[in-house]
This record gives structure tokens, sequence and C-alpha cells, in this order.
């Protein structure tokens, strides 16, 4: 009962953990723009990242031994620091989206101007990293990440004839209003956004914190192939909603507000009210999420103790790297610069990050040294080449198309 | 999983030991092994002799400009006028997996001189420092 009660929570908290603000905006932004005609990125993203999690928390299962700690292993110390460094950049702006999103979840709940609340919302996100129970932190931001499923209840209410809707998601062509490039240029940020390299860091981070053995994988792995797909329903019924309320009438999604407002247009102020807490969690726990992921990744290369399963005084180098990291989101952030911007532009370059991180992954999963009996088995590399060259093309991509399409305008 | 170490077996030193993670007894993260240092043995082989860490070991192998700072930076942090890298002696060395494991906790080690200027200056001073997680 008590194993059940784990799986059960571990799926719930997968499932509310996956949207972060860069899943909502692109989302919503693509729904507005292209309705259903990119959902397969979608469908390829969610594939992916439940390959890639798979393996980067069995390998962390295993051996005991989280990704970053690994790729300098691997490809060492030049080349792994490279790549810690794009890495890091990456991962550092959308930790500086998230806490911008945490803020504009908050003004649409107070109408106090957003950036009144980034001083706050950064100073609650570090007191969660410094303080808060790691099991604790996940579940209840994960928990209360569902409320997100009010949007699927959103496009349910508002009555779609469901046969166009599957017709334009199950057959992807360019809308007559766009050109091919910017189509593709919304497909590279979608798939960056469902792909995020910050998820695997924190997956694997997490299972050494939760102190994963062999005994886990089966817990794990139903948490990733039914959590995180399940996660991705949420997102397409983000871009289902702002297809039926915004791409009839042309109008573009731009503003947190605007994501939510087929809620509150469908289930009214009630509606609105849960979105806003779901906005809210999934925000806020991606911010605690990234940033932990940018102390993660600095520690494991340099070898430093890590980690919310010590005191913090154990772990000093990390906890300063977080209170930095920290303190540059909101310095960021108090340039008044948008952070609806700052989150499409992370979920580009998240798209050009991905092969730094996958690429040794799928090595040392292979690896009987690190991993005994338990490497990849035929479908898992099989599925880990293939998304190889997917994630391989995405991020190729992704300059040309943002320069050609001056980033999808 | 893998073989367990054992004192006089040959490893590959650049496959098994370099950039791998060192453990304390009691599971504490100590550093990574960022350098070798090797002796001539009389036969003309050359053996281990100790686990360098630390950004003055890191910093050569790094290489170019961005290593040069890393040693630059490192030096300058340092109070010595000569400084060297973290030593463990090799006979330090418990067992080999995943990780380096090592017989002598993290602090009678005395390679952690940042974590230790970061424990004692910034973190010790912010409360709930010492909150036990579990």
């Amino acid at each position: 009962m008590r194993r059940l009660f784990a799986v059960a929570l571990g799926i719930l908290t997968a499932i509310g953990g996956f949207v972060d603000i860069g899943d909502m905006v692109t989302n919503a932004l693509v729904g507005s723009r292209f309705g259903l005609s990119l959902v397969w990125v979608v469908v390829t993203g969610v594939i992916g990242i439940c390959v890639f999690a798979e393996m980067s928390g069995r390998v962390a299962a295993i051996s005991g031994r989280p990704t970053f700690d690994l790729v300098r292993e691997r490809l060492g110390p030049r080349v792994g620091f490279a790549n810690l460094v794009a890495s890091m950049a990456v991962t550092l702006l959308t930790f500086i989206a998230e806490i911008g999103g945490v803020a504009l979840a908050l003004e649409l709940a107070s109408s106090v101007n957003y950036l009144l609340w980034i001083p706050l919302a950064g100073f609650a996100v570090w007191l969660v990293l410094w303080r808060v129970k790691f099991s604790l932190m996940e579940n209840v931001f994960g928990l209360l990440g569902l409320s997100l499923i009010v949007f699927a209840v959103a496009v349910w209410q508002l009555g779609p004839d469901w046969s166009t809707l599957w017709n334009d998601a199950s057959r992807p062509s360019v809308p007559a209003s766009e050109d091919a490039p910017t189509y593709f240029y919304y497909a590279v940020a979608l798939f960056g956004a469902a792909m995020t390299p910050y998820e695997v860091f924190f997956f694997s981070s997490g299972g050494v914190e939760e102190r994963w053995g062999p005994r886990d994988l089966t817990t794990m792995r139903t948490n990733v192939l039914v959590g995180f797909p399940l996660g991705g329903v949420l997102s397409v019924a983000i871009a289902a909603s702002t297809t039926l309320v915004f791409l009839p009438v042309g109008v573009q999604v731009d503003t947190l507000g605007q994501v939510g407002l087929p809620v509150a247009v469908s289930l009214g102020k009630m509606g609105l009210a849960v979105a806003l807490i779901g906005f809210f969690a999934a925000t806020f726990g991606a911010a605690c999420e990234t940033g932990l992921s940018v102390g993660y990744s600095i520690s494991q290369y340099f070898g430093w103790q890590w980690g919310k399963y010590v005191r913090p005084r154990e772990a000093a180098r990390f906890h300063v790297v977080l209170l930095l990291a920290t303190i540059t989101g909101i310095a960021v952030l108090l340039t008044t610069v948008d952070p609806i911007k700052v989150t499409e532009y992370s979920v580009v370059f998240s798209a050009i990050a991905l092969p730094l991180t996958y690429f040794p992954i799928l090595v040392v999963a292979n690896d009987p040294d690190y991993m005994g009996e338990k490497v990849n088995g035929r479908v898992a590399n099989a599925l880990g080449s293939v998304y190889l060259v997917i994630v391989l093309a995405a991020a190729l991509a992704a300059i040309p198309l943002m320069i050609l399409t001056k980033a999808g305008q | 999983m893998m073989g367990e170490y054992v004192a006089g077996r040959r490893y590959d030193a650049a496959l098994h030991l370099l950039d791998r993670q060192i453990v304390d007894p009691d599971g504490r993260l100590v550093a990574k092994v960022d350098e070798l240092e090797l002796a001539d043995r009389p036969d003309g082989r050359l053996v281990v002799t100790a686990l360098l860490t630390g950004p003055g070991a890191l910093g050569p192998r790094v290489g170019g400009r961005i290593g040069h700072w890393i040693v630059a930076i490192w030096r300058r942090l340092r109070i010595e006028p000569d400084p060297m890298p973290g030593r463990i002696d090799v006979a330090d060395v418990v067992s080999i997996d995943s990780a380096v494991h090592v017989g002598r906790r993290r602090r009678a080690l005395e390679v952690d001189g940042l974590e230790r200027w970061m424990h004692y200056n910034v973190v010790s001073r912010i409360p709930g420092a010492g909150h036990d997680p579990e």
C-alpha cells in the first residue's frame, strides 16, 4: 500500500512538475499562431525526454553518479568545461525566466506590478533552496502544479469541433498565414521547451538526493513513462485553449495574462483562480529545479559537495552558487527585461544546448563499467540514437532559423 | 559492479582515475581527481603516487587561456607565495568503482580550502546553516 502510494505520488508530481514557464508560454503562443499544427513536436519532445530521463535516472540509480559528474569523466576537463559554461548559461536563463514567471503570476493575482514582486519571489525561491526538504519541495509544487488540468477542462467547456482539432493535429501543415521558416523556428522552440537540459540534470541529481538504488528502477520508470506524457497532455491542452480563443481573431499571445484568458473565458473567475495557482506552482517549482541545477552542475564538474541531503554548511560552495544565481536572476529581471521574451529565447537556446547533455548520457548508459548488467537495451539504444540525430538537427537549425525569421516575428 | 581496487593491480589511470569523484568514508564528496602525481620506478615504469585536486591541478589540463586564468585566480587567492595543489596520497585510496573511495574524512585530507573559507565566512553566518535536512 505504501509502495502504491509512493508510485502514485511520484506520477502526480511528475505530471505537475513537467510544465514550466517555457512550456506554458511556448505552447500558448504556438496555439494562437499555428493552431494544433505543431502538436507532433510536443509528442516528439515528450518521447525524447522520457528516453533520456529514464537513461539518466538509471545511470544515477545504478552508479550513484549524476549527469554532470559523468559529463566531465567522459568528455575530459577541457570539453567538459565548455559544456559546463554553455549548459549553465542556458539553465541560468531558464532560471531567470521562471522567477519572472512567478512574479508575473503574482501580478495577475494581486494587480501589483511584477517588478515589485521580483525581489520577494527571488528571496522566496532562495529560502526554499536553503531550508525546505527536497522531497517536500518536489511534492508540494508538483501536486499544486496539477491545477493546470483546468486548461483541459477549459478546452472541453469551450465546446470545440473535436474532429477539426484532431485533423489539424494529425495532419500537420504550415498555416496559410505563416511561412515555413517561422513554422520550423517554433517547432525548434517547442522541442527545446519539452526537452530542456535542466530537466535531466535535475532528474538525475534528484535521484541521488533521494538515494535511489537498483530497487527503485521500476518506480522511477513508472514516474517517467506515465507522468511525463500526461504532463505533455497538459502542454497540448494549453495550446488547444489558445487555438480556440485567439487563432480565429488573429491575436498572438505575448503575456502570461493572455495564456490564462481562455480559462477565464470558459470557466470564469474560479477557473482563472485555479489557473493562477497552477502558474505559480509550475513556475515556482521550476525556479527551484533550475536554481538547484545551476548549483548541481557546477559542483559536479568541480567535485564539490552538493545537495540538499546534507546540512547547508556541509555544502558551502554549492550554497554560495545558489545564492549568487538567485541574486543574478533578481538583478537581471530588475533591468525590466520582459520575462516572456527571456522565456522565448531560453527555450530556443535550450534546443541548441541539448546535444551537450544527451550525448554523454547515451555513452555512459552503454558503459558496463558503470552500469554492469543495466546497460541500455536495444530499444533504449535505438530510441537514444534516433533522438541524438533529431536533437542535433534541432540544435543546428536553431540559429539559422532564428536569424532568418528575426526570432519568429 | 566493477572489480574492487587491489593495491598493486594495474589500472588504466586515464580511464579509472582521472576526472573521477573522490568520496570519503562518510559518503561526503571530497573533490575530483584533477591530475595524477607520477613517479619513476627503478625498472623505468611509472606509478601513481598521489591524486592531485583543485584549480591548481585542473587548470593546466583545461589548457589554453582559460586554463591559465583558472591557475592565476587560484594562485591569487592563496596565501602561500608558491601554492601546491591539494594532494591525496595513493595509500589513502580504499577502493575504486564509479568513484574513488578514500579512507580518511574530507576535513582530515585538507584539500578543500575554498570550501572552508565559504563555510566560515559566508554560509555559517546565514541562519539555519546547521539545519538537518532529515
